[in-house]
């Protein structure tokens, strides 16, 4: 009885787990450089298409269609994580060089506007090397449904669940405890006083881009076994992720987690009794934290003392 | 030679003159003092000698070197670190952390980064007492003791300070004058910028006056302590906390 429940929860939570993490990757430019990449989604499908592409080289099949289901078994997938992130990255860096940084420090948006327009680039990039047939990257660990507590949830979604929970304890972790942790925080409340402390501020800026970048294209290769990849997935997944740093609060890397956990759950909740009412629901939720906390839930800025 | 040097050196703010033709020396193992009104220039001066401001006219030598198009965090690594005006603690850190990111740029090993921190905290008792705080929650003169730790970690040749008594209760003044005193006795250079002028000149061997950006006014601290005009202008209202 209580089945339905246990796997709205889960599956809630699976979903949530990227949500979060492309919350976290909204957070990590937004404190560092004060400013947004409005082609994260396609980071995310640029993400998954590097994913399967790999794959398809490591099996040896002639076509994006013809991979084999066993193609991520054993340490497949974590090389395709890898290639993923790190190229996902890469591309994190060129956005900020070319769309970014030009327009950093100066009053105005005009990033906005440079960030999606990458992002129209990248997705035009993707069709003429992928074509826009949607594409399967094998789960890892099979299709078959698991029973947890009576509820059934397959494999890809426990896996993006831990997946999402490590490296987001890792993130955090290195933020709190590392030395270049520590100076990427520095850099988060004041560029200005950071580069008083020696601290190279732009390279620093560079890294948080790299960074939000990877985390975008992992959290492509971690929900395409279980969404079907297409070059266009991402887009929704990054305006959910966003709702839920708002929700969260942009400012604080651990708000925007919990927002992007929240809005999974919530919308399977909503989804298990009304489906229709999913997106809707996710909209009257923003609208109410924000009429209630304008800078999210933990979003409150530090107050200094005099 | 001169450890710092300053020619003609403007700064400005769009079409607002904020430095005008600024000309400063400082000598290794000197205190100087600048002292000027509230809006004169004295923070505009310092932030284009630390690098976040980009001059618009004129040289900075440091050592020998113009170091004029240097951004701030390579102005550090060769030995200029700054206690910026309203202390800028990293509030969300802990005071060792404050502590340790002053160091950033020297990439020191663990042993070593152990025994400056405990540098410190000899000089600044209050510090070690709350290492593990964060910065937010220490008082204004604690926050004030950390900006000037947190800029010694860079173990600087000079040691700009902005305002290092503003907002503060006199007593605790008295003490941050005191630790002044005693980093100059470590052969390090300080240049100090205040508007209560009395205790700068007293610990100073030189002193500048800055009116509206121009320099007007420069002598040793004896001298800009007896002459009269300063007198009225700075040392009015100031009375005697030393
Ligand atoms: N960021 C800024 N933008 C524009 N004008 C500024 C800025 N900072 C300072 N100023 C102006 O430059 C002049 C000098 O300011 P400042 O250097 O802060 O003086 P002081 O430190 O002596 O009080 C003032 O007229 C001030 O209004
Ligand atoms: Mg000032």
């Amino acid at each position: 009885m209580l089945a339905p429940y246990i796997q709205a929860m889960l599956s809630g939570l699976a979903v949530g787990g990227i949500y979060a993490l492309i919350a976290l990757s909204f957070s990590i430019t937004f404190t560092t450089t004060n400013t947004l990449n409005f082609s994260q989604g396609e980071f995310v499908s640029f993400g998954a298409f590097v994913g399967i592409t790999v794959l398809l080289f490591m099996s040896g099949a002639t076509s994006l269609s013809a991979i084999p289901l066993s193609a991520s078994g054993g340490l497949n997938y974590p090389i395709v994580l890898t290639v993923a992130g790190v190229l996902s990255g890469l591309i994190g860096i060129v956005i900020f060089v070319a769309a970014v940084r030009p327009f950093t420090g100066k009053p105005g948006m005009s990033w906005v506007m440079s960030t999606i327009g990458f992002g129209i680039l990248l997705q035009n990039v993707g069709l003429l090397v992928w074509g826009p047939a949607p594409a399967n990257l094998p789960a890892p660990l099979g299709d078959n449904v698991i029973r947890v507590l009576g509820a059934g949830v397959r494999p890809q979604e426990l896996l993006d669940l831990s997946a999402a929970v490590v490296i987001m304890i890792a993130y955090d972790l290195l933020m709190r405890k590392s030395r270049v942790g520590k100076a990427m925080r520095a850099v988060a409340h004041s560029p200005q006083t950071a580069s008083l402390m020696g601290i190279n501020v732009q390279a620093m800026m560079i890294g948080a881009y790299a960074a939000s970048s990877a985390l975008a294209g992992i959290a492509g290769v971690l929900i395409a076994p279980v969404s079907t990849a297409s070059l266009f997935m991402g887009l929704g997944f990054a305006l959910k992720a966003f709702a839920g740093a708002i929700i969260g609060g942009l400012s604080n890397a651990r708000g925007c987690i919990f927002g992007g956990f929240a809005l999974g759950v919530i919308e399977s909740y909503v989804g298990l009794w009304q489906a229709q009412w999913r997106e809707i629901a996710v909209f009257v939720l923003i609208i109410i934290v924000l009429a209630v906390k304008p800078n999210g839930l933990f979003g409150a800025r530090l107050v200094e003392k005099v | 030679m001169a450890l710092l040097e300053l020619r003609n050196l403007s700064i400005n703010y769009g079409p607002i003159r904020a430095v005008d033709a600024a000309s400063i020396v400082v000598d290794s193992n000197e205190v100087v003092a600048i002292i000027g009104a509230n809006g004169a220039g004295k923070s505009s001066l310092l932030k284009g000698i630390a690098g976040l401001i980009d001059p618009s006219g004129g040289e900075i030598c440091f050592n020998g070197s113009d170091i004029s198009q240097l951004s701030a965090h390579k102005r550090v690594q060769m030995g200029i670190a700054l206690s910026p005006e309203g202390r800028q603690v990293f509030p969300d850190q802990s005071v060792r952390d404050n502590l340790v990111l002053g160091a950033y740029a020297r990439r020191l090993a663990k042993s070593e980064l152990e025994r400056e921190l405990d540098e410190q905290f000899e000089m600044f008792p209050r510090l070690r007492e709350r290492a593990d705080q964060l910065a937010m929650t220490l008082s204004g003169g604690e926050q004030q003791m950390l900006a000037i730790a947190r800029a010694l970690m860079a173990k600087p040749k000079l040691l700009l300070l902005d305002e290092p008594s503003l907002g503060l209760a006199p007593l605790i003044v008295k003490d941050v004058f005191r630790i002044v005193r005693e980093l100059h006795d470590k052969h390090i250079a300080i240049l100090i910028v205040e508007q209560m002028a009395n205790l700068a000149l007293k610990i100073a061997h030189r002193g500048y006056v800055i009116e509206t950006g121009r320099i007007t006014t420069s002598g040793t601290g004896e001298e800009l302590l007896r002459d009269p005009a300063i007198r009225a202008a700075y040392l009015g209202a100031a009375k005697s906390v030393a």
